[in-house]
């Protein structure tokens, strides 16, 4: 339980930092005129922080179930491929190519049917190109977005 | 107009007259053409209204101009309402009007009922729109210099007004609320200075071009919902992140006849705030969403699924369509952007809108309206039918539904501006949304908090200008009729928070503690 | 696996010899995006469209031109963009309104300047008027001038932003009239700016001759002034130049419009561009169109926009020396 509320003072105190280097850059940053509004914002903002930040310290702070390992460790995959499909490969392989295999690696990283049967990698193939040709047809054939090519397609 | 027929009545009764040039042939295609390419279009995430009308203008050159505008018309309604379709199924707002609808309308999907969340939408779109064309048809004369009356003071009034509504947006934690709030309000900050044209908060070049409102919403909304599929891990039941089973629409028309409360209060909201000029319909939905919960005898079950909020925010955000055009076609004010665009497609036919319009191009200005009415209807049905349709294939199991959302809104917050700097921002707010709501901090305060940060602020700033030249800051921002009023809403509804803040803590209501890590 | 890596390798070499190759002859081969820094359904928006509608037609490119809005900050957003983003492969062109994205590069604190950027030509020229609401005191500008002489400081003025045509023009006014007046630029760009006007927000404002047109015929505004060498004969033939009711203020706020691509690209896409695009902006459908909307047309060739943005540096860097 003490879990918890060690955890709800990470953000808490993020969000603390943050605001106060929101308020010190709304106070001392020029032209004045263009930081009149943020000061007022910045002056709610810190006080509301400073407020959250006693609230967690105290362990009131009780919305939230916070992370768990299991919840840590199930979403680290994931989180990896899109951080590289949007940090990197849309446009180093380009936008089709990176969107089709992020596609295919949620959806078989994720997928419950065993990773060692061919049919359940057919379906997953199948419905990767299913869906990347909806996308396709919507964005460039009728949007005429022009996606980055990058290396292939 | 008013000059011209001095009886009201019968002015208002011209309409009736020009019902013939929506049945034609080319004119009906193009208005089914129209509603159907429209509900494509606006449930397309990242696409909002405005760009999908502005697509369109090229095709209206190739028409007559009453043609072009029909096409224009049955689109711009048909977007509106099409966006709730990625809002409920995918909790990806179409558009920032979508917002609220996908805060009830993607929990009950996700409860198995999204045909029943569909219906409803387009239902309630369906009603609100119709109103809101109505007014148009009868008011207009009445409505548009009241329009007028809002100054760069009274547009900052109104945006506080939205702002006070954050700390009861989020029924969870009433700090939390606020201070998700005031990240949002922080974030729209970032970048140029609308106004003054300086630099603020930019730590980054890739912070230069500021924060762009629908890549931050598809971020913000779908990421972590992605997020939370992938929490669940391989799970070995195969559960279906949403599906849409058939639902009797005489029972979502009964029970949008149940709601008549929460109906009435988004068709208000929305027509007024479509009326007023620089606000636009962005916080329509959410404001009307905010009320109906406000008046509402079962206020905790909004944001759980709950029809009443799905019918408040879709039928103030259809409510807004008709009001909006009010300044456009007699003061020639676009009051929107989307309203800028179908100024666009007037002006290229030779026909300069003004208040002599509708005796200079009845024909055009009359069968332009009474096709939106008519579009209005073909709206509903064909949004039936997707939620009919979508019955039969959205049954994705969640690893598809986390694959095809990633997917969407990589694609959809790239195609706003075609900038890869977009697609990036999009995802570092999602994952920091996720880490966020983990620790019961909400999305949807600081999606509003993005929205009204720039009214505000610009509104400040603007009106700061002209009470410098005049008579100081005082007297601009606080004296004057509608300014007074405007403070005293403000203040009632901060009171309200306060008190409900107080209600709440005297009696938690037993839903929540089961929520609360113990303590 | 390995068969695949070569094939598309091959084919990725065949697609980069194919490009270099028929730079000047094939281009273009996929339709090209105009980047407009205003929002869809401004001015600039709406003249872009009607401006390249005929693009596709096999005797002008050949292929589409699409609009992409960018939209922000009185167009340093977009401009930004198009300066360090947009890749110079003539498949990305944007949309340039002089002065504005002249004054802001001398301004400063943007990633660009006149000399950032390659002219294509230019489709048209709106210029800055000043005009009151229907029922003002003011009939005429030596009415606005006095007013503003004997409280300075106090005559509140709206206009699309700042360091766009409209304060451009609001500069020199004030510099000719040696007065003071409350320059107070709108959120939302132009048609804001007309608003304030009509709904007696602000004492006066300058606009576009085109929006002012309109709204005049509309009946809710008087024009006391054009700020441009000559009358405007096709639409306001009754309303004087600034020159004319004697104050010093030249051709400085006219909104030039026009097409331009990013430096570095292919001198044959320029050649072969602004060979093609006047052609395209005198096409029968465009005028017809850009008359249809009371939007002034002005087809300028590349060596005349090229000699226009120099002059506008020049006279420019003058006015904004002192600010």
């Amino acid at each position: 339980m003490n879990m918890t509320r060690f955890q709800h003072l990470i953000p808490a105190g993020i969000i603390f930092v943050l605001s106060a280097i929101v308020t010190w850059l709304s106070f001392t940053e020029e032209p004045a005129e263009s930081f009149l509004f943020p000061r007022a914002i910045s002056v709610f903002f810190i006080a509301l922080a400073a407020w959250n930040l006693v609230r967690a310290a105290s362990g009131l702070s009780r919305v939230g179930e916070g992370m768990s390992s299991s919840v840590m460790k199930n979403v680290f995959p994931g989180l990896l491929v899109m951080i590289v499909f949007v940090f990197w490969a849309a446009k180093g392989l380009g936008f089709y190519l990176a969107s089709s295999l992020s596609f295919l690696a949620i959806y078989s990283l994720y997928d419950p049917a065993p990773w060692s049967s061919p049919k359940a990698w057919i379906k997953r193939v199948m419905i990767t190109a299913a869906f990347m040709a909806v996308v396709y047809g919507l964005f460039t054939l009728v949007l005429q977005v022009r996606t980055p090519r990058g290396l292939f397609f | 107009m008013g000059d011209a027929n001095p009886s009201g009545e019968q002015a208002g009764m011209e309409f009736l007259h020009y019902f013939g040039g929506v049945f034609e042939p080319v004119a009906l295609l193009l208005l089914l053409g129209g509603t159907i390419g429209g509900l494509i279009l606006g449930a397309t995430p990242g696409l909002s209204p405005t760009m999908a009308v502005a697509l369109l203008i090229p095709f209206t050159f190739h028409l007559s101009a009453t043609q072009g505008l029909i096409l224009l018309g049955a689109a711009y309604t048909s977007t509106v309402a099409g966006g709730a379709v990625s809002a409920i199924l995918l909790n990806i707002p179409g558009a920032p009007a979508n917002i609220a609808t996908a805060l009830d309308g993607n929990e009950m999907a996700r409860k198995g009922q999204g045909a029943r969340a569909l219906q409803l939408s387009f239902l309630a779109s369906g009603v609100g729109g119709v109103i809101g064309v109505l007014l148009l048809i009868f008011l207009t004369p009445v409505l548009a210099q009241w329009a007028l009356k809002f100054g760069p003071s009274h547009l900052f009034w109104i945006a506080i007004l939205g702002v006070t509504v954050i700390g009861s947006l989020d029924s969870k934690s009433f700090v939390k609320g606020l201070l998700s709030g005031c990240i949002g309000l922080w974030l729209s900050m970032i970048g140029y200075d609308e106004i003054l044209g300086t630099e603020r908060f930019i730590f980054t070049d890739a912070l230069t071009g500021g924060i762009h409102i629908i890549p931050a919403l598809i971020g913000l909304f779908a990421i972590p919902q992605v997020m939370e599929m992938f929490s669940k891990g391989r799970s070995t039941a195969n559960v279906n992140a949403i599906s849409v089973p058939k639902y009797s629409l005489s029972q979502s028309i009964k029970e949008l006849l149940d709601s008549i409360r929460s109906l009435s209060i988004g068709t208000v909201v929305g027509s007024v705030i479509g009326l007023i000029p620089g606000v636009g319909g962005q916080i329509s939905g959410l404001v009307a969403y905010d009320q109906a919960r406000k008046f509402s005898p079962m206020r905790e079950k909004f944001g759980t699924g709950h029809a009443e909020g799905i019918i408040a925010a879709e039928s103030a955000n259809n409510a807004m369509v008709g009001p909006s055009l009010i300044p456009l076609l007699t003061l020639s004010i676009p009051g929107s952007p989307t309203a800028a665009v179908l100024l666009g497609g007037l002006l290229i036919h030779g026909i300069f809108p003004g208040s002599d319009i509708f005796d200079k191009h009845p024909q055009v200005v009359w069968t332009f309206i009474n096709s939106m009415l008519i579009g209005q209807i073909l709206m509903v049905i064909f949004g039936i039918y997707t939620a009919a349709w979508a019955a039969r294939i959205a049954k994705a199991p969640a690893p598809i539904m986390a694959a095809g959302v990633l997917v969407l809104a990589v694609f959809g917050s790239y195609s706003v501006q075609q900038s890869m700097g977009d697609v990036h921002i999009m995802l570092v707010l999602g994952i920091g949304m996720f880490l966020l709501e983990k620790f019961g901090f909400s999305a949807a305060p600081l999606v509003l908090g993005l929205i009204l940060g720039p009214l505000a602020g610009d509104y400040f700033t603007n009106g700061s200008m002209i009470a410098a030249a005049q008579n100081g800051p005082w007297v601009y921002f606080f004296t004057g009729g509608l300014n007074i009023l405007l403070i005293s809403l403000v203040s009632l509804s901060i009171g309200y928070s306060f008190w409900n803040n107080m209600l709440q803590k005297r009696d938690p209501v037993p839903e929540k503690a089961g929520q609360e890590p113990g303590q | 696996m390995r068969k695949l890596v070569t094939v598309a390798a091959l084919s990725v070499a065949i697609t980069a010899f194919g490009v270099s190759a028929s730079l000047a002859g094939d281009y273009p081969e996929r339709p090209i995006g105009v980047a407009v820094s205003y929002g869809a359904g401004g001015a600039t928006d709406f003249q872009a469209r009607i401006v390249t509608m005929v693009a596709g037609n096999a005797d002008m490119l050949g292929q589409p031109i699409y609009i992409l809005n960018k939209p922000g900050a009185g167009g340093r957003k977009g401009w930004n963009w198009f300066a360090t983003e947009a890749e110079a492969d003539g498949y990305t062109m944007s949309a340039y309104n002089v002065p504005h994205f002249i004054a802001q590069g001398i301004k400063g604190g943007v990633k660009y300047n006149a000399d950032s950027f390659e002219p294509i030509a230019n489709w048209g020229a709106d210029p800055a008027v000043v005009i009151v609401g229907k029922d003002s005191q003011f009939n005429s500008m030596a009415d606005l001038v006095d007013f503003a002489k004997a409280n300075p400081g106090k005559t509140t003025t709206s206009g699309a932003g700042l360091f766009v045509g409209h304060h451009i023009a609001a500069l020199q006014i004030e510099k000719a009239c040696a007065c003071k007046i409350a320059y107070i630029p709108t959120k939302g760009g132009g048609a804001a700016a007309m608003k304030a006007v009509i709904a007696g927000e602000v004492m006066a404002g300058i606009n576009n001759l085109s929006d002012a047109f309109r709204a005049r015929e509309a009946g809710n505004i008087k024009i006391i002034g054009i700020a441009d060498l000559e009358r405007n004969t096709e639409f306001l033939p009754d309303v004087p130049t600034l020159k004319e009711a004697g104050f010093d203020v030249d051709n400085s706020s006219v909104n030039f419009r026009g097409l331009m691509v990013p430096k570095g690209t292919p001198q044959a896409i320029i050649d072969k561009l602004a060979a093609q695009v006047p052609l395209m902006f005198n096409h029968k459908r465009v005028i017809k169109r850009m008359k249809a909307g009371g939007s002034p047309l002005k087809v300028m060739d590349r060596a005349s926009v090229l000699a226009m943005w120099a002059e506008r540096k020049s006279a420019l860097s003058e006015l904004l020396k002192g600010l």
